[in-house]
């Protein structure tokens, strides 16, 4: 019974968030440009677009994996958010490795992410799938690294465990740098901003360059769907989740949801991308080490106070 | 038949046959998200013998460890995109031998092994029982295995690095001959035109 109730939040917590996601991407841009008279229209008018426009095809693609690239992406999206929960209790897929299963969704969205840009068999794509996998990876394991920071206090890799645990304080207390290296991933794995590495402008595109009409939509909308989940996993693993005073627990979730997202589309249009060498030695040098230290310290403290 | 059942067949099936393609594609990436596959279906059914972290660990350490597999041969191989058909078995006879000798060698264990048939007790803290394995007596073996791995990435990075086995990386590179050590198959750079300067 818990699990149906769990699933139809899902399919609900999903459509809003993929709404909110759409108008965000649609109109943050302009707001930040100082255009106040952005309209709600725009994402619909660019899907119906999309949808008209005529399909091109490169020569000799692999057809089949460019076609289950984006389904497969928009897949992970959802494993990931039914491992998070609503409530006490109310979780689609009750894990007790629920990180190590985000963790997989992570791993297998560069995956995605490659196989789109390799199959099309064409030179910017292949560069942007390439790429892509080379900032992609360091950038997954240190979101591993904070993720296991913020089970160490909850002794548990479940998310519900790790969200009971932080009724004293939130993890963001804990591992402040954490949540900014986490919300970097989110980032990179939702294909935006300064992590962007697949389908920038300075490749024409990248591994969308040779893609037109439904499948660039169904790629765009996988894309969104994956920025829903990264929201919600970081709102659940960094800001308590569903915890919150008089409300209900569901829309304390979709409300912190709703700030990361923001954050993360306002990040996407403030912040500028690095050339990639650059970016590869930042975080290997840099956000690496940083996220062994805040490991360290989360677990000198609960070593010492916990 | 019930709906584990099913599951397990459908699992294993597409286990046993992604895991036959990889070595009947005729691309190398085509090869390793293949593989990738099979190990997927596999994890999965090691989720359903009730060990969660072991499953699940499967599949997000082969995803990474594919995808690695694909970084990698841009750095050592002569067809970096992996999309041109190439040949992807060799040593036939070996691999014939070996492949039936490890056949062989598997189906008698699986015949003359009793397997225990005690159910996982579904309260077990099974997650918690093998971390306190992994990093208690188990220890030695573990790290044992993390330092080797270690080293083989250090030194797989030194192969590939400006100073790798194929001479300075800036020096640019020379294409294979179309005949063993013949001359470099393409177009041949005019000796001292263009950007590159000689200096003696």
């Amino acid at each position: 019974m818990m699990e149906l109730i769990a699933v139809l939040l899902l399919l609900v917590f999903l459509s809003m968030g993929f709404a909110g996601a759409a108008l965000a991407d649609g109109m943050l841009p302009a707001l930040i440009a100082g255009q106040a008279r952005s309209s709600w229209r725009r994402p619909i008018a660019e899907a119906a677009r999309l949808l008209t426009t005529q399909r091109i095809r490169t020569e000799a693609p692999d057809a089949l994996l460019w076609f289950l690239a984006p389904t497969l992406y928009l897949a992970l999206a959802i494993v990931g958010l039914a491992v998070i929960p609503f409530g006490p209790g109310l979780v689609t897929i009750p894990s007790e490795v629920g990180i190590v299963v985000w963790g997989s969704c992570e791993a297998l969205t560069i995956v995605a992410v490659f196989m789109f840009g390799w199959s099309a068999n064409a030179p910017l794509p292949l560069i942007g799938a390439y790429r892509y996998v080379a900032i992609a990876l360091p950038a997954m394991l240190l979101s591993m690294f904070v993720l296991i920071g913020a089970a160490l206090p909850a002794e548990s890799l479940a998310f519900t465990e790790i969200v009971e645990a932080q009724r004293t304080v939130w993890n963001v207390v804990r591992q402040p740098a954490g949540l900014i290296l986490f919300l970097m991933l989110g980032l990179a794995i939702s294909l935006r901003g300064p992590f962007d590495y697949a389908g920038p402008e300075d490749l024409a595109g990248g591994t969308t360059a040779d893609v037109s009409g439904p499948s660039l939509l169904a790629w765009k909308v996988a894309r969104l769907a994956m920025l829903v989940s990264v929201s919600a996993v970081t709102a659940t693993a960094f800001l308590g989740g569903y915890l919150g005073p008089l409300l209900p627990g569901f829309v304390w979730l979709a409300l912190k949801t709703a700030l990361v997202l923001i954050a993360l589309v306002a990040a996407g249009n403030f912040f500028a991308r690095m050339p990639p060498a650059r970016m590869m030695g930042v975080i290997w040098t840099m956000l690496l080490p940083l996220s062994f230290l805040m490991l360290l310290a989360v677990g000198t403290e609960l070593l010492l106070w916990g | 038949m019930g709906l584990t059942d099913l599951l397990f067949l459908a699992l294993s099936a597409i286990a046993i046959v992604s895991g036959w393609r990889v070595f009947a594609t005729d691309s190398m990436v085509r090869a390793s998200f293949l593989l990738l596959l099979s190990f997927v279906a596999v994890g999965l059914i090691i989720v359903m013998l009730a060990a969660p972290y072991i499953g699940v660990a499967t599949i997000f350490m082969m995803a990474v460890e594919m995808m690695v597999m694909a970084l990698f041969m841009v750095m050592f191989m002569m067809n970096p995109a992996g999309l041109n058909p190439m040949m992807m078995v060799h040593q036939h006879r070996f691999s014939i031998a070996a492949g039936v000798l490890a056949f062989a060698g598997l189906t008698a264990t699986i015949l003359f092994t009793s397997f225990p048939e005690i159910p996982v007790d579904p309260a077990a803290p099974i997650v918690h029982d093998l971390g306190i394995e992994l990093l208690g007596p188990s220890m030695l073996i573990f790290e044992t295995a993390g330092v080797t791995l270690l080293a083989t990435m250090i030194g797989s990075v030194i192969l590939s690095s400006r100073s790798g086995r194929f001479g300075m990386a800036d020096q640019g590179s020379r294409p294979p001959g179309l005949e063993l050590d013949g001359e470099p198959a393409g177009r041949q750079p005019e000796a001292g035109g263009g950007h590159h300067h000689h200096h003696h």
